[in-house]
């Protein structure tokens, strides 16, 4: 039972990781009021071009890096139409979100089902012998551990530097930040690209660890999970952990229970709990006063920005 | 020195002005792109004008994937007029098809005159319903509809699925997950001799009433003016929650639609594939259109053109038909890099000695 | 007084936003070590003319002196880097930060609890580093917009209106702190328009009135008479007011006892009738409680306490906004909220208009009644299908008028209806007015004495939210009366 029940959560650790990735990006993003619905499309091309560089050249470091370049070029067309035209946001998510697909769509049928770079698990020394934990938490591909590391950095970098007091100000009320001096074009350009690279990783995460392999739209939709996620965590970094955890929780369940044929709850409610329940505290944290603070979206999010 | 300043000129001929250069940008960016990605950009486009143009079937094959696009295009333009979004056409539409399969399938499946009539008022119906749920999350929750939109298009997927793999599946099925078929005295009639079904009819005049319900109707008034100025709204005394409610059913209602005659005139049950993005496709074609509902059978036409163009890109070069996706990206690009430029107009100054002091 | 130089000037200063000119060759000094105080009613051009100083705006015409020298600012950032600093009405903090987070944004480094506290102390602005900036009141967020000012060697501090968000307790602690703060050296200016307030913590008084200096540093502040100040803000811009023959008044249409509107808003028994014929004219200085009192009379706004007989009717007044479709409310804002800026004419007709009701409007309807307003009105527009941005401001309220007016009903209640309105506009609306009495009751809200005088069949002053009636009258000493119950000099 025990061994059952920390499977599961390895397999549910191993299933957030994407989703945890590309929600740290779109946090830095959203924080800063910037709101890309383009996830889908860079975690692709992050997906392919680190698959491609992977199984080209055989160095994991080349193919994360291909993987963040491909995100950081389709979130810099979405910063560009965006922060620069001040156009709609909605529009131009979209519309990366398509182009991810469609370019990598065209690009990857080279690459369907063609062997490449594999990125497994690893063991953490030492930690990985930590009974059920350690199994848990520390047998995990790399990139898990990059996750580990990247969530507190995006926490202390919001919340304790001066970085990322301008994010948060900027994404707050960007007239009162513009008039304190701060760079608003620059910090939101920055994040939208910070977004990117996170979602590239989380795309090549799939594609050399988790699938591994590319397939055309591999993604499954993850990327908008990990926008629902980010408002389920509320723009909170350690939130989103729990979100995408919670995510992976349920996917992990679906395949248990399918492999074990139990028949607790079905299929189709599992796999809708997650949107359901980012549904629910939406409407709770609008709803129960106290939560009101806690649960507010940056005020900032979706305006763009005119110097009057 | 150059510059680009901010125009106040008329809205009308900056829209025109904007589809004609996202038309123009769009159609230079995807040659770009297949350029690129190492295809004849010549050849691509003659490939896909041939597919959807050149041939009686392919112009048929237009026809038929023009009308869900002509739904959600109103669907989305409908809620956009009033300054919200309803990216949930995906969704609702599924609910459409849904509730057609309910009416003929589980409630009435005996037929009759009134089955077809039924299963499409089931179908408006349902998708109604669903987006009525994001319409009062926002009226009475302050819940964001892009993202409930959006959420509840993914449970609407899974909830069919779930359906056709599980309690609606058709015993007969051979394994092939789906719904057993309707019964014919459900289906859309067909224009003789073809397989054009009578959606397309029933989209066009949508597009007809839709316009002229925002043009003469109070409800179309109010729209008009609580998109463009809700402080005005508000002094007239119109009741905001209910306007927007109201919107939000009938957009649904359309989406609903949508699905209700794919699955009457062409598919004839529920299974894979059914939706398959329509639901971003009508916020491209709402946009194409200007968000006017009589602009919308065209950018339709324009866009289900593309599409079935697309799968001829296939077979004729051995491109995979999602690259046309990139071409929906390059619109919308288009659009959006055309309405910046139109909205400025071009100024030449010589260089400033700086102001007057 | 010792005659220095001044620390801040500005000659010859020009705005323009269009057709429209918001202030014209202005000429003003400000001294280091002295309290200044800017009055002038709305649309004065007080704002503009700062938010040039603080680099907001860029002139169209004349200079600014910085100690003598003309300097010339792009953004309030480069102001603010040579000294002069604005606290602006609608504060400029991000309120989800702390105290001290929005410290660190201006000054662009992380601050501790414990700087900020020094500064706190250095500067004498009491700011609690830690609490967020929503939870604190507005004098607290005040102080924090003065803290960053003066953390950035602010040697001159503009205030816009600082009072107008201030509970009178912390009225007085700013006034406190401008003094203190002034006799460090420092120039400090605040606009305002409150009368009672320039005597108590001004130093010296500059008046404007539509864009012009009408009196410049006139000193001392506190010897100044109230009534004066009050005449000198609002002038007389009409060669000669008629008095045309009133109709006898009719039947009493609206009778309100005891209203009041609730915590915050700023009126409480406030008693009014007004009868089928006659005008009553409400006058008072901006922030009196008129603007609540108006959107609630017009039905926008619920009354919190009252009994109102309307037509005979009695109901209590907490229900008064289900009439809504008896009275007829020209709100003050007539670009943004009275008529549809995007919308043509007649669509913005059916805004309020029983045409517009049913299922289906009667467009073609509405369009004949805006032809007939048109030629009515003199109203120039290209015709019923132009666009409401596109009419000029007294077109505008033209317009406003004729679409309410056409609906016929009992009561109509205007507020401050020729404001920003040049000379000949300003006549018509007034004519329009009195067309308007013939048939109906009309409460005018305005902030002209001489406009309340030469329509209204009876007076009344706002004051502290409390409305006193008098008898009109015409004449400098009904005038001046006037002036003093507007400062609240007086008891009627």
């Amino acid at each position: 039972m025990l061994a059952d029940l920390t499977l599961v959560a390895q397999i549910a650790v191993k299933s957030s990781v994407a989703v945890l990735l590309a929600g740290l990006g779109e946090v830095l993003a959203e924080r800063s009021g910037v709101f890309n619905l383009g996830q889908e499309g860079m975690m692709l091309a992050g997906a392919l071009f680190g698959f491609a560089a992977g199984a080209a050249t055989g160095d994991p470091f080349l193919a994360l890096g291909a993987a963040m370049l491909a995100g950081v070029l389709l979130a810099g067309l979405h910063a560009l139409f965006v922060v620069g035209l001040c156009a709609d946001q909605v529009l131009s998510g979209l519309a990366v979100a398509l182009l991810g697909g469609g370019i990598t769509a065209f690009l990857g049928r080279g690459w369907i089902s063609r062997p490449g770079l594999r990125l497994g698990t690893w063991d953490v020394p030492l930690l990985s012998k930590i009974p059920a934990l350690g199994e848990v938490f520390f047998r995990q591909p790399p990139l898990a551990y990059a996750a580990y590391a990247l969530l507190p950095l995006v926490c202390w970098l919001l919340s304790r530097t001066r970085a990322g007091l301008c994010i948060r100000a900027v994404g707050e009320n960007a007239q009162a930040a513009d008039a304190a001096g701060a760079p608003v074009r620059l910090v939101r350009t920055l994040c939208v690209l910070a977004g990117g690279a996170f979602s590239g990783l989380a795309g090549a995460y799939l594609s050399l660890s988790y699938t591994p392999g590319w397939k055309d739209g591999m993604t499954a939709g993850q990327g908008f999970i990990a926008i629902a996620m980010v408002l389920f965590a509320t723009w909170r970094p350690w939130r989103l952990a729990a979100g995408a955890i919670l995510f992976g929780g349920l996917s992990a369940l679906q395949f248990y229970f399918q492999v074990a044929g139990l028949d607790l709850a079905p299929i189709w409610v599992l796999r809708v709990l997650p949107y359901v329940l980012t549904l629910a505290v939406l409407v709770a944290a609008n709803v129960l006063g106290p939560l009101k603070r806690l649960a507010r979206a940056p005020g900032d999010l979706g305006r763009p920005f005119f110097r009057e | 020195m150059i510059r680009l300043v901010p125009r106040h000129g008329g809205a009308v001929r900056s829209g025109l002005w904007g589809l004609g250069l996202a038309l123009c940008l769009a159609l230079v960016s995807g040659a770009a792109a297949f350029a690129l990605l190492g295809a004849d950009w010549v050849q691509a486009y003659a490939a896909m004008a041939a597919g959807a143009l050149g041939s009686a079937q392919g112009r048929m094959d237009v026809l038929i994937k023009a009308a869900p696009l002509i739904f959600t295009g109103l669907a989305v333009a409908l809620c956009c007029r009033l300054k919200a979004w309803n990216i949930g056409a995906e969704g609702q539409f599924v609910f459409g098809a849904v509730g057609v399969a309910l009416a003929g399938l589980r409630l009435f499946p005996g037929g009759g005159a009134w089955l077809l009539p039924a299963c499409l008022a089931g179908g408006a119906a349902l998708g109604a319903l669903w987006a009525a749920i994001p319409a009062l999350l926002k009226t009475r929750c302050g819940v964001n509809e892009i993202l409930s939109t959006l959420l509840l298009n993914y449970v609407a997927v899974i909830f069919m699925e779930h359906l056709y793999f599980g309690p609606w599946r058709d015993p007969a099925g051979f394994g092939f997950p789906g719904t057993a078929e309707l019964p014919e005295a459900a289906w859309l009639p067909l224009w003789p001799g073809t397989r054009l079904h009578l959606g397309l009819a029933l989209a066009l005049a949508c597009a007809v009433l839709l316009w002229l319900a925002l043009e003469r109707t109070r409800f179309g008034f109010q729209c008009r003016v609580l998109g463009q100025n809700p402080e005005a709204a508000r002094y007239a005394g119109f009741n905001v929650d209910r306007l927007t409610l109201t919107a939000f059913l009938f957009s649904g209602a359309l989406a609903g639609l949508a699905g209700a005659c794919e699955v009457l005139g062409v598919q004839h049950r529920l299974q894979e594939g059914l939706a398959s993005g329509v639901g971003f496709d009508g916020v491209i074609v709402a946009f194409l259109a200007r968000l006017h509902p009589l602009g919308v059978p065209a950018a339709a036409l324009f866009l289900a053109a593309i599409l079935v163009g697309g799968d001829q890109l296939q077979t004729a070069l051995g491109l995979p038909g999602a690259v046309v996706r990139i071409l929906e990206a390059a619109l919308l690009f288009g659009v959006l890099a055309g309405d910046w430029l139109a909205a400025r107009r071009l100024v030449v100054t010589r260089a400033e000695a700086g102001h007057a002091g | 007084m010792t005659q220095t130089a001044p620390l801040l000037s500005c000659r010859g200063l020009t705005k323009r936003f269009g057709p429209f000119t918001a202030n014209e060759a202005v000429d003003l000094d400000l001294f280091a070590g002295r309290v200044h105080a800017l009055l002038g009613e709305n649309g004065a051009g007080k704002s503009t003319l700062m938010h040039m100083l603080s680099g907001r705006y860029r002139p169209d015409a004349g200079q600014i002196l910085l100690s003598g020298r003309p300097v010339r600012f792009a953004s309030p950032a480069q102001s603010l880097r040579r000294g002069i600093g604005m606290v602006h009405q609608r504060f400029l903090l991000v309120e989800p930060l702390t105290v001290a987070e929005n410290l660190s944004l201006s000054l662009g480094r992380l601050l501790h609890a414990a700087e900020v506290r020094a500064l706190s102390e250095r500067f004498g602005v009491a700011v609690d580093p830690q609490r967020r900036v929503e939870d604190l009141s507005m004098g607290e967020r005040q102080r924090v917009e003065i803290l960053k000012l003066l953390a950035r060697d602010a040697s001159v501090l503009i205030l816009d209106e600082p009072t107008s968000v201030l509970v009178p307790e912390e009225a007085r602690e700013l006034y406190a702190l401008l003094r203190a703060l002034a006799l460090g050296g420092r120039a400090v200016v605040f606009i305002s328009h409150k009368l009672e307030e320039i005597g108590r913590t001004a130093d010296e008084v500059t008046v404007l009135r539509r864009g012009r200096v009408v009196a410049r540093n006139l000193a001392p502040a506190s010897d100044l008479d109230p009534a004066e100040l009050a005449r000198l803000m609002t002038g007389s811009a009409l060669p000669e007011r008629e008095q045309a023959a009133r109709p006898e008044p009719g039947e009493l249409v609206f009778a309100a006892t005891g209203l009041a509107g609730g915590e915050g808003t700023g009126f409480s028994g406030v008693d009014l009738q007004v009868r089928k014929g006659e005008i009553l004219a409400v006058v008072g200085v901006a922030g009196n409680g008129q603007e609540a009192l108006a959107a609630a009379l017009g039905g926008v706004r619920p009354f919190a306490a009252g009994e109102i007989a309307f037509l005979g009717r009695s109901l209590p007044a907490r229900r008064w906004g289900g009439q809504r479709g008896s009275v007829a409310y020209v709100p003050e804002d007539r670009h943004g909220r009275a008529t549809a800026p995007d919308l043509d004419l007649v669509d913005n007709f059916l805004l309020t208009s029983p045409c517009g009701a049913g299922l289906l409007p009667d467009f073609a309807e509405a369009e004949r009644r805006v032809r007939r307003a048109m030629e009515e009105f003199r109203i120039a527009a290209s015709g019923p299908g132009a666009k409401a941005r596109q009419l000029s401001g007294g077109n505008l309220q033209k317009f406003i008028l004729a679409r309410e007016m056409d609906r016929r009903v009992p009561l109509l209640v205007a507020e401050q209806p020729t404001q920003g309105l040049d000379v000949a506009a300003l006549a018509e609306i007034q004519a329009a007015l009195r067309r308007a009495a013939r048939d109906r009751a009309v409460i005018l809200f305005t902030g002209d004495p001489e406009e309340a005088l030469a329509l209204g069949s009876r007076v009344g002053v706002m004051y502290r939210g409390r409305l006193t009636l008098c008898p009109g009258g015409s004449g400098p000493q009904a005038l001046e009366r006037l002036g003093r119950l507007m400062a609240g000099l007086e008891a009627a």
